[in-house]
Protein backbone atom coordinates (compact mmCIF):
# COMPACT_ATOMS: atom_id res chain seq x y z
CA UNK A 1 0.00 0.00 0.00
CA UNK A 2 2.71 2.24 1.08
CA UNK A 3 4.68 1.46 -1.94
CA UNK A 4 1.94 2.58 -4.46
CA UNK A 5 1.45 5.74 -2.36
CA UNK A 6 4.80 6.63 -3.09
CA UNK A 7 5.14 5.64 -6.64
CA UNK A 8 1.92 8.24 -7.20
CA UNK A 9 3.43 10.63 -5.39
CA UNK A 10 6.29 10.54 -7.72
CA UNK A 11 4.45 10.24 -10.87
CA UNK A 12 3.06 13.46 -10.01
CA UNK A 13 6.02 15.39 -9.54
CA UNK A 14 7.72 14.13 -12.44
CA UNK A 15 4.57 15.27 -14.69
CA UNK A 16 4.57 18.48 -12.61
CA UNK A 17 8.15 19.17 -13.42
CA UNK A 18 8.28 18.41 -16.99
CA UNK A 19 5.02 20.27 -17.13
CA UNK A 20 7.23 23.49 -15.37
CA UNK A 21 10.32 22.86 -17.86
CA UNK A 22 7.57 22.69 -20.76
CA UNK A 23 5.67 26.19 -19.68
CA UNK A 24 9.37 27.66 -19.07
CA UNK A 25 10.93 26.42 -22.25
CA UNK A 26 8.35 25.91 -24.36
CA UNK A 27 6.22 29.31 -23.95
CA UNK A 28 7.74 31.76 -21.58
CA UNK A 29 11.56 31.40 -23.26
CA UNK A 30 10.60 29.96 -26.62
CA UNK A 31 13.43 31.05 -29.12
CA UNK A 32 12.45 33.14 -31.46
CA UNK A 33 10.32 32.29 -35.13
CA UNK A 34 12.81 30.01 -37.08
CA UNK A 35 11.75 30.40 -40.98
CA UNK A 36 14.21 28.18 -42.46
CA UNK A 37 12.30 25.27 -40.64
CA UNK A 38 8.79 26.08 -40.84
CA UNK A 39 6.84 25.31 -43.67
CA UNK A 40 5.47 27.59 -46.07
CA UNK A 41 2.04 28.88 -45.53
CA UNK A 42 2.24 30.02 -49.40
CA UNK A 43 3.80 29.22 -52.26
CA UNK A 44 3.52 31.20 -55.20
CA UNK A 45 5.54 33.08 -57.48
CA UNK A 46 6.78 36.83 -57.29
CA UNK A 47 4.73 38.16 -59.88
CA UNK A 48 1.73 37.17 -58.01
CA UNK A 49 3.10 38.25 -54.86
CA UNK A 50 3.21 41.85 -56.33
CA UNK A 51 -0.13 42.00 -58.01
CA UNK A 52 -1.82 41.41 -54.75
CA UNK A 53 0.32 44.19 -53.13
CA UNK A 54 -0.32 46.26 -55.92
CA UNK A 55 -3.79 46.02 -56.47
CA UNK A 56 -4.74 46.34 -52.52
CA UNK A 57 -2.25 46.81 -50.34
CA UNK A 58 -4.27 46.22 -47.08
CA UNK A 59 -6.09 42.92 -48.82
CA UNK A 60 -2.48 41.45 -49.26
CA UNK A 61 -0.81 42.56 -45.91
CA UNK A 62 -3.57 40.43 -44.19
CA UNK A 63 -2.77 37.95 -46.33
CA UNK A 64 0.36 37.44 -46.21
CA UNK A 65 1.78 39.64 -43.33
CA UNK A 66 4.17 38.01 -40.73
CA UNK A 67 3.84 34.49 -42.36
CA UNK A 68 6.00 32.04 -44.22
CA UNK A 69 6.28 32.30 -48.16
CA UNK A 70 8.08 30.52 -50.44
CA UNK A 71 8.31 32.61 -54.05
CA UNK A 72 9.47 31.85 -57.06
CA UNK A 73 11.20 34.43 -59.83
CA UNK A 74 13.58 35.94 -61.06
CA UNK A 75 16.68 37.41 -59.40
CA UNK A 76 17.37 40.79 -60.96
CA UNK A 77 19.66 42.08 -58.11
CA UNK A 78 22.35 40.03 -55.70
CA UNK A 79 24.32 41.58 -52.89
CA UNK A 80 26.19 40.08 -50.11
CA UNK A 81 22.60 39.76 -48.34
CA UNK A 82 20.13 40.47 -50.24
CA UNK A 83 18.50 38.94 -53.68
CA UNK A 84 15.68 40.71 -54.91
CA UNK A 85 13.00 39.32 -57.42
CA UNK A 86 11.45 40.52 -60.42
CA UNK A 87 12.62 44.09 -59.35
CA UNK A 88 10.09 44.60 -56.61
CA UNK A 89 10.47 41.38 -54.04
CA UNK A 90 13.16 42.74 -51.29
CA UNK A 91 14.76 39.16 -49.74
CA UNK A 92 16.88 39.95 -46.73
CA UNK A 93 19.03 36.54 -45.96
CA UNK A 94 20.04 35.94 -42.32
CA UNK A 95 23.82 34.63 -43.68
CA UNK A 96 26.01 35.26 -46.87
CA UNK A 97 24.62 34.23 -50.18
CA UNK A 98 27.64 32.10 -51.64
CA UNK A 99 25.48 31.23 -54.87
CA UNK A 100 25.33 32.85 -57.60
CA UNK A 101 21.81 33.74 -58.64
CA UNK A 102 21.65 36.87 -60.75
CA UNK A 103 19.58 36.73 -63.69
CA UNK A 104 18.57 33.29 -62.59
CA UNK A 105 15.30 31.59 -61.17
CA UNK A 106 15.14 30.41 -58.08
CA UNK A 107 12.94 29.61 -54.84
CA UNK A 108 13.16 31.85 -52.00
CA UNK A 109 11.66 31.22 -48.30
CA UNK A 110 11.13 33.81 -46.18
CA UNK A 111 8.80 35.95 -43.45
CA UNK A 112 6.62 38.92 -45.20
CA UNK A 113 7.16 41.63 -43.36
CA UNK A 114 5.14 44.27 -45.39
CA UNK A 115 5.25 46.71 -48.35
CA UNK A 116 8.11 49.62 -48.19
CA UNK A 117 6.41 52.74 -49.62
CA UNK A 118 9.87 54.54 -50.05
CA UNK A 119 10.95 52.13 -52.91
CA UNK A 120 7.83 50.55 -53.64
CA UNK A 121 9.03 47.26 -52.66
CA UNK A 122 7.81 44.23 -50.74
CA UNK A 123 10.15 43.60 -48.07
CA UNK A 124 10.78 39.45 -46.58
CA UNK A 125 13.27 38.44 -44.10
CA UNK A 126 15.19 35.41 -42.56
CA UNK A 127 15.03 34.29 -46.07
CA UNK A 128 17.26 31.05 -47.68
CA UNK A 129 17.51 29.51 -50.83
CA UNK A 130 15.15 26.40 -51.03
CA UNK A 131 16.14 25.29 -54.53
CA UNK A 132 17.15 26.83 -58.11
CA UNK A 133 15.73 25.86 -61.20
CA UNK A 134 17.74 26.84 -63.60
CA UNK B 1 9.58 72.49 -87.46
CA UNK B 2 11.07 74.98 -84.62
CA UNK B 3 8.07 73.90 -82.26
CA UNK B 4 9.33 70.90 -82.45
CA UNK B 5 12.95 71.58 -82.04
CA UNK B 6 11.90 73.27 -78.43
CA UNK B 7 9.88 70.43 -77.48
CA UNK B 8 12.90 68.24 -78.24
CA UNK B 9 15.06 70.68 -75.95
CA UNK B 10 12.48 70.71 -73.54
CA UNK B 11 12.16 66.77 -72.93
CA UNK B 12 15.88 66.84 -72.98
CA UNK B 13 16.16 69.07 -70.38
CA UNK B 14 13.56 67.73 -68.11
CA UNK B 15 15.51 64.34 -68.82
CA UNK B 16 19.02 65.85 -67.63
CA UNK B 17 17.72 67.65 -64.41
CA UNK B 18 15.99 64.08 -63.55
CA UNK B 19 18.92 62.32 -64.23
CA UNK B 20 20.69 64.86 -61.93
CA UNK B 21 18.36 64.46 -59.33
CA UNK B 22 18.24 60.72 -58.78
CA UNK B 23 22.37 61.19 -59.09
CA UNK B 24 21.73 63.51 -55.75
CA UNK B 25 19.72 60.75 -53.90
CA UNK B 26 21.67 58.62 -51.13
CA UNK B 27 19.38 55.48 -49.86
CA UNK B 28 20.27 52.26 -48.15
CA UNK B 29 17.90 49.15 -47.76
CA UNK B 30 19.53 47.60 -45.08
CA UNK B 31 19.95 50.25 -42.65
CA UNK B 32 19.92 48.96 -39.16
CA UNK B 33 17.45 49.93 -36.02
CA UNK B 34 18.39 48.77 -32.46
CA UNK B 35 15.51 49.61 -29.66
CA UNK B 36 16.21 48.91 -25.83
CA UNK B 37 13.38 48.97 -23.51
CA UNK B 38 15.44 47.31 -20.39
CA UNK B 39 15.09 47.59 -17.16
CA UNK B 40 17.71 47.11 -14.29
CA UNK B 41 17.42 43.48 -12.97
CA UNK B 42 14.65 42.47 -15.02
CA UNK B 43 14.98 40.53 -18.50
CA UNK B 44 16.26 42.03 -21.70
CA UNK B 45 13.69 43.88 -23.65
CA UNK B 46 15.35 44.49 -26.99
CA UNK B 47 14.94 43.63 -30.77
CA UNK B 48 16.43 44.31 -33.84
CA UNK B 49 16.14 45.44 -37.79
CA UNK B 50 18.17 44.91 -40.10
CA UNK B 51 16.21 45.86 -42.94
CA UNK B 52 15.57 49.77 -42.72
CA UNK B 53 14.88 51.88 -46.01
CA UNK B 54 16.05 55.58 -46.21
CA UNK B 55 16.92 58.00 -48.48
CA UNK B 56 18.77 61.37 -47.82
CA UNK B 57 18.30 63.78 -50.77
CA UNK B 58 21.93 65.34 -50.70
CA UNK B 59 21.29 68.78 -51.78
CA UNK B 60 18.51 69.66 -49.74
CA UNK B 61 19.34 67.37 -46.38
CA UNK B 62 16.18 65.97 -47.01
CA UNK B 63 15.54 62.98 -45.11
CA UNK B 64 13.26 59.66 -45.19
CA UNK B 65 13.49 56.72 -43.46
CA UNK B 66 10.55 53.50 -43.18
CA UNK B 67 11.02 50.35 -40.87
CA UNK B 68 8.27 47.74 -41.16
CA UNK B 69 7.62 46.61 -37.43
CA UNK B 70 7.08 42.91 -37.99
CA UNK B 71 11.02 42.92 -38.93
CA UNK B 72 12.20 43.51 -35.38
CA UNK B 73 13.66 40.46 -33.72
CA UNK B 74 13.47 39.46 -30.57
CA UNK B 75 15.52 37.11 -28.47
CA UNK B 76 12.06 35.03 -27.67
CA UNK B 77 8.97 34.11 -29.25
CA UNK B 78 6.71 35.34 -26.87
CA UNK B 79 8.25 38.92 -26.54
CA UNK B 80 8.00 39.36 -30.15
CA UNK B 81 4.48 38.72 -29.74
CA UNK B 82 3.35 40.74 -27.50
CA UNK B 83 5.30 43.68 -28.80
CA UNK B 84 3.61 43.12 -32.42
CA UNK B 85 0.31 42.65 -30.62
CA UNK B 86 -0.23 44.38 -27.99
CA UNK B 87 1.99 46.93 -28.36
CA UNK B 88 2.78 47.90 -31.50
CA UNK B 89 -0.42 46.66 -33.05
CA UNK B 90 1.57 45.80 -36.53
CA UNK B 91 -1.23 44.81 -38.15
CA UNK B 92 -2.46 47.69 -38.24
CA UNK B 93 -0.05 49.84 -38.18
CA UNK B 94 2.58 48.00 -40.30
CA UNK B 95 5.38 50.02 -40.19
CA UNK B 96 7.09 53.55 -38.46
CA UNK B 97 8.14 56.34 -40.33
CA UNK B 98 10.48 59.44 -39.66
CA UNK B 99 10.52 62.04 -42.64
CA UNK B 100 12.76 65.84 -41.90
CA UNK B 101 15.45 67.37 -43.02
CA UNK B 102 18.70 67.77 -41.54
CA UNK B 103 19.54 71.46 -41.75
CA UNK B 104 23.24 72.72 -43.15
CA UNK B 105 23.71 69.21 -44.51
CA UNK B 106 26.68 69.98 -47.14
CA UNK B 107 27.75 66.66 -48.12
CA UNK B 108 31.01 67.96 -50.13
CA UNK B 109 32.47 68.65 -47.01
CA UNK B 110 31.71 65.69 -44.87
CA UNK B 111 34.69 63.97 -43.49
CA UNK B 112 35.29 60.46 -41.72
CA UNK B 113 35.36 62.05 -38.66
CA UNK B 114 31.82 62.12 -37.68
CA UNK B 115 30.19 65.43 -37.38
CA UNK B 116 26.84 66.32 -35.47
CA UNK B 117 23.86 67.94 -37.29
CA UNK B 118 20.00 68.68 -36.38
CA UNK B 119 17.45 66.77 -37.89
CA UNK B 120 14.18 68.55 -38.04
CA UNK B 121 11.29 66.39 -38.71
CA UNK B 122 7.59 64.31 -38.53
CA UNK B 123 8.16 60.86 -36.47
CA UNK B 124 4.99 58.12 -36.86
CA UNK B 125 5.28 55.72 -34.82
CA UNK B 126 1.73 53.14 -34.01
CA UNK B 127 -0.12 55.35 -36.77
CA UNK B 128 0.47 58.69 -34.50
CA UNK B 129 2.90 61.55 -36.00
CA UNK B 130 5.22 63.68 -33.25
CA UNK B 131 7.37 66.60 -34.34
CA UNK B 132 11.39 65.49 -33.04
CA UNK B 133 14.39 67.02 -33.52
CA UNK B 134 17.15 64.88 -33.19
CA UNK B 135 20.76 64.93 -32.63
CA UNK B 136 22.30 63.13 -36.18
CA UNK B 137 26.19 62.06 -36.52
CA UNK B 138 26.99 62.08 -40.49
CA UNK B 139 30.33 60.73 -42.06
CA UNK B 140 31.78 59.69 -45.08
CA UNK B 141 31.72 55.95 -46.32
CA UNK B 142 32.83 54.83 -49.49
CA UNK B 143 30.41 55.57 -52.14
CA UNK B 144 27.88 57.58 -49.79
CA UNK B 145 27.59 58.68 -46.15
CA UNK B 146 27.37 56.85 -42.61
CA UNK B 147 24.29 58.52 -40.49
CA UNK B 148 23.77 57.46 -36.89
CA UNK B 149 22.84 58.03 -33.36
CA UNK B 150 19.90 57.46 -30.73
CA UNK B 151 16.96 59.07 -28.87
CA UNK B 152 14.44 58.13 -26.74
CA UNK B 153 10.49 58.09 -27.01
CA UNK B 154 7.77 57.45 -24.83
CA UNK B 155 5.42 54.97 -25.84
CA UNK B 156 2.57 56.80 -24.22
CA UNK B 157 3.50 59.89 -26.47
CA UNK B 158 2.71 57.42 -29.14
CA UNK B 159 -0.77 55.85 -27.52
CA UNK B 160 1.22 52.43 -26.80
CA UNK B 161 -0.36 51.05 -24.11
CA UNK B 162 1.57 49.24 -21.28
CA UNK B 163 -0.44 47.39 -19.25
CA UNK B 164 0.13 47.70 -15.35
CA UNK B 165 1.44 44.17 -15.20
CA UNK B 166 4.22 44.40 -16.88
CA UNK B 167 5.13 48.36 -16.06
CA UNK B 168 7.68 47.79 -14.20
CA UNK B 169 10.00 45.08 -16.60
CA UNK B 170 9.53 47.91 -19.12
CA UNK B 171 11.65 51.59 -19.43
CA UNK B 172 9.51 54.80 -18.99
CA UNK B 173 11.82 55.55 -22.03
CA UNK B 174 12.73 53.57 -25.28
CA UNK B 175 15.83 53.63 -26.52
CA UNK B 176 16.56 53.57 -29.94
CA UNK B 177 19.29 53.22 -31.80
CA UNK B 178 20.26 53.55 -35.47
CA UNK B 179 22.58 52.98 -38.21
CA UNK B 180 22.38 53.75 -42.03
CA UNK B 181 24.94 53.17 -44.84
CA UNK B 182 23.45 55.26 -47.20
CA UNK B 183 24.93 54.71 -51.10
CA UNK B 184 24.69 55.69 -54.33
Amino acid sequence: MKRKKIAIVVAALLIAVSGGIYFYYGFLFKEARNIETEMPDFSITAAKLIEDYSSNPEKANSLYLNKTIELKGLVTKETDSVIVLENSVFCLFTQKITQKLLNNNTVVKGKCIGYDELFQEIKLDQCTINKQNN
Amino acid sequence: MKKSFINLFAVLLIITVTTNGSAQKLITKTGNIKFQASMPTYEDVSAENKSVSAILEQSTGDFAALVLIKGFRFKTALMEEHFNENYMESEKFSKATLKGKISDLDVSKITNTSKNFTLKGDLTIHGKTKPVTLLVKVSKAANGVNINGSFEVKPEDFDIEIPNLVRKKIADKVKIEYNFSLIK
